[in-house]
Formats: C-alpha cells, sequence, structure tokens
C-alpha cells in the first residue's frame, strides 16, 4: 500500500513544484482539447439548430446515423486521422502525423458528432417553439439561428462541455496521431497510460488529480453559471 | 390589410379540419373568430399567421400571397405567452431590433408602450420569471410594440385576472383606432366580443356559420 501512499505525495509535490514537463503536458492537453471543441462547436451548432428546426426527407435516418456516430470509438477515430495523413494518404504532404495539430484534427472529428447530435436533439426538442415566436415577430432564419442559440445557451454550454470532457479524457485518438512524444504530443491521458505500463505512479497520479480538478472546475462553473440563468 | 381565403381545406392525416370556401377579414376591423373547441379556429389563425404551410387553397394579403414582407408586417399571440430568457423590456423590444430601429428609438417606444401597460415596476425583470397575467401582458406588448398592420390573437386573455383583461382590451381597441390595423381575435367569452369586435364569425367543423 505504501507505493500509492508514495504516488499521492509525489505527485502533490510535482505539482505544487511546478515541474515544467507536467504543465507542459497539462498546456497541451487543454490546448488540444479546447481547440477542437472550440472548432467543432463554431460549426456543429448553427447547424444542429438548423437542421434540427428544419424538416427534410430522411430526418429520422438522418437522426438514427447521427446518433450512432456519437459513441464511435476513438481508436476508429484516430485510425482514420492517421491513414489520412500518413505519408502514403491524401494529406501525407502536409507532413501533420505526429503533432499537436494531428491531435486537434483528431478530437474535433471526435467531438464533432457528439456536438451536433446533441444540439440536434435539443433543437428539434425545444427550437420548433422558438422558431414559431421568431416568425410571429419578423425574425429571418438567421435571426432565428440566433434567437434559438440564445435562448438554449445553458444546454448549449452542458453540450459544448460533455464534449470537452470527452476530448480531454480520450486516450485512443490522440495516441495514434499523436504518438505520446515527449515533451511535443504527450498529453494527459497518453501520459497516465504509459506511466501505468512503466509502473511510475506519482506522475500518472498527479495528471489524474489533475484531470479530476479540470472536470471539477468546469462543473462547478456550469452549475453556478446555470442557476443564475 | 385585408385577408381573402378562398377555397381552404386542411386535413390532419385523412381527416378534415377546414373546409372555407370563401371568407374576407375587413381591413382596419377587429374581426372575432368564435366557435367551439376543436372547429378549427387557431388552425385557421396558424395558416393566416403563415406558419402552417401544409393545407389546399388560397389566403391573400391584401391581394397578395404570402412573402417576406407580409410576415414583417404581421404578428399572432398565442394563448401561452412565450418569452425570451431576457428582461422584459429587451423582449418588448425585440421585433423592433429585428426590423434595425435605432437604439434610441427603441428605447422610447418601449418606454411608451411599457407606460400604457402599467408594467413599469417589470420592464427590468427576467420576462420568463413573470406570473401568467403579467406575461401576457408583456407578450401582448411585444406584439404592438411595431405597429403591424395584422394582428392575430388567440385567446389572448384565457386564464389572466380581470383587470389585465380590462388592459389587454383597451390596447387591442386603441391599437386598431390608432393604426387601423386589421385584428382577427379567437375567444371563448362572448361578452368580450361584444366589447371588441366589428364582426363574428362562427367556425364549426371546420365551416363558416356566419
Amino acid at each position: 500500500m505504501d507505493y500509492i501512499y508514495d504516488g499521492f505525495k509525489e505527485a502533490i509535490k510535482l505539482l505544487l513544484g511546478f515541474d515544467k514537463e507536467v504543465y507542459g503536458i497539462i498546456y497541451l492537453s487543454l490546448f488540444v482539447s479546447t481547440t477542437a471543441t472550440i472548432i467543432s462547436s463554431l460549426i456543429c451548432i448553427p447547424v444542429g439548430i438548423y437542421l434540427g428546426i428544419k424538416e427534410f426527407k430522411g430526418k429520422k435516418a438522418f437522426s438514427r446515423t447521427l446518433y450512432t456516430f456519437m459513441s464511435i470509438p476513438s481508436v476508429i477515430v484516430g485510425l482514420v486521422v492517421a491513414i489520412i495523413l500518413s505519408r502514403r494518404g491524401p494529406f501525407g504532404r502536409f507532413d501533420l502525423l505526429y503533432t499537436p495539430k494531428a491531435m486537434i484534427i483528431a478530437q474535433t472529428l471526435l467531438v464533432t458528432p457528439l456536438i451536433l447530435g446533441l444540439t440536434y436533439s435539443l433543437s428539434k426538442s425545444r427550437g420548433k417553439e422558438i422558431e414559431k415566436i421568431g416568425i410571429t415577430l419578423g425574425a429571418n432564419k438567421r435571426d432565428i439561428i440566433i434567437l434559438t442559440i440564445k435562448e438554449l445557451k445553458v444546454d448549449l454550454i452542458v453540450n459544448i462541455v460533455t464534449a470537452f470532457s470527452r476530448a480531454i479524457s480520450e486516450v485512443g485518438a490522440v495516441m495514434i496521431v499523436g504518438g505520446n512524444i515527449k515533451n511535443r504530443t504527450r498529453v494527459i491521458t497518453t501520459t497516465i497510460s504509459m506511466m501505468n505500463s512503466m509502473g511510475d505512479y506519482p506522475m500518472a497520479i498527479a495528471l489524474g488529480i489533475v484531470l479530476l480538478l479540470i472536470s471539477f472546475i468546469i462543473n462547478s462553473a456550469i452549475y453556478s453559471y446555470g442557476g443564475e440563468d | 390589410m385585408e385577408i381573402s381565403v378562398k377555397n381552404l381545406e386542411k386535413y390532419y392525416s385523412e381527416k378534415q379540419i377546414l373546409d372555407i370556401e370563401d371568407l374576407v377579414i375587413e381591413k382596419g376591423k377587429i374581426t372575432g373568430l368564435i366557435g367551439p373547441n376543436g372547429s378549427g379556429k387557431s388552425t385557421l389563425l396558424n395558416i393566416i399567421a403563415g406558419l402552417d404551410k401544409d393545407f389546399y387553397g388560397v389566403v391573400k394579403y391584401d391581394g397578395e400571397l404570402i412573402n417576406k414582407s407580409i410576415y414583417k408586417n404581421m404578428t399572432l399571440v398565442f394563448q401561452k405567452p412565450y418569452l425570451f430568457k431576457k428582461k422584459v423590456s429587451e423582449n418588448i423590444g425585440y421585433p423592433l431590433k429585428l426590423r434595425k430601429v435605432d437604439k434610441e428609438e427603441i428605447k422610447i417606444r418601449v418606454g411608451e408602450i411599457i407606460g400604457r401597460f402599467e408594467i413599469e415596476d417589470l420592464k427590468d425583470k427576467k420576462a420568463h420569471l413573470l406570473s401568467g397575467g403579467e406575461s401576457q401582458k408583456v407578450n401582448l406588448a411585444r406584439a404592438l410594440v411595431f405597429d403591424p398592420k395584422l394582428l392575430l390573437l388567440d385567446e389572448p386573455t384565457s386564464n389572466i385576472d380581470p383587470e389585465s383583461i380590462k388592459i389587454m382590451e383597451r390596447e387591442i381597441l386603441r391599437f386598431n383606432e390608432e393604426t387601423k390595423g386589421t385584428v382577427l381575435i379567437v375567444t371563448h367569452n362572448i361578452e368580450q366580443s361584444k366589447r371588441l369586435c366589428d364582426n363574428l364569425i362562427y367556425l364549426d367543423e371546420g365551416k363558416v356559420g356566419f
């Protein structure tokens, strides 16, 4: 049991001592996951709102396909991105594989169905009423999308955070396309996974604590914002 | 705005909800739409408001088919108000903002209508937290603020207190008198229709009675 206790002690030391490597990993994790979530949100929220309130042929089939993609395994996304970005792949000439950019691409693709699906479902159930009111007050399509985003902002923020949580906690995609290269593409989850297999627990525990802290801070912020609204 | 309805047929699944051969809602008048529950009153209102396009027949607005400009010049007040998660004053100012009215002008016009509806104490409150009567007054104020040419009202005073009803009826009459805007109101209250309406249309099983 001592090794667990020592692991925690060492972890606290690493965090409080502002260990350069640990903080570099934390920074890259936050950077990659935040960028991926922002890119995906900017595209998927307006599109999801629009598709949710619009009636179109094959909407049921679209819903089912989208909901299926929401639970796509991260390793599959990683594999697809790795194939596309590999030297022999269609985007091989950009030399992106094993870079943070590749990790952002993979995580963007991973969270896109999630944000799109959650927004679409929200808009399908609550957007119609907002659209109806918007039309009666003279709003055009663009106004209605903006109005719906504003009206559903608390739920949309929860969706964004859900997607961010998926991004920051996944290990498969970033491991495949990033390669877990020290000081270059190593993030919290890939480090924890590697340290665990090496039996080096202090850094794994330290990063585990950080992951939990990030989750706690984000959830507290959302609950207080949602409560105020 | 004059509304003419010709050969209107509306079906839900296979059941016919509306069957109106010829109906004219006179320009500048307040017309009451009465009839039993399920007679198709709200469906007709939704069709005229351009919210329901799934019907047979023709609806014309001053001789024109529905278009963007007509949408901008009419509004529908629902029985169950939906107010945005904004302040009361922002809710009322929203249709003016959509019409790109100058900020100062919005402030003035919102202030005026808030005064007329006697809701000065509510103007900074979050609208979605108001009571039923308060919400319905804000809902009507939001509809009237841009002086629509056609005002459609779906039982706007059901389940609210007599004092609020008095204020709302007064403002509907004032709107009609001052702007000559056409009003079509669905009501179950015969006394209210006598107080407000110039004309009455009776709808029964989707057909116009008189």
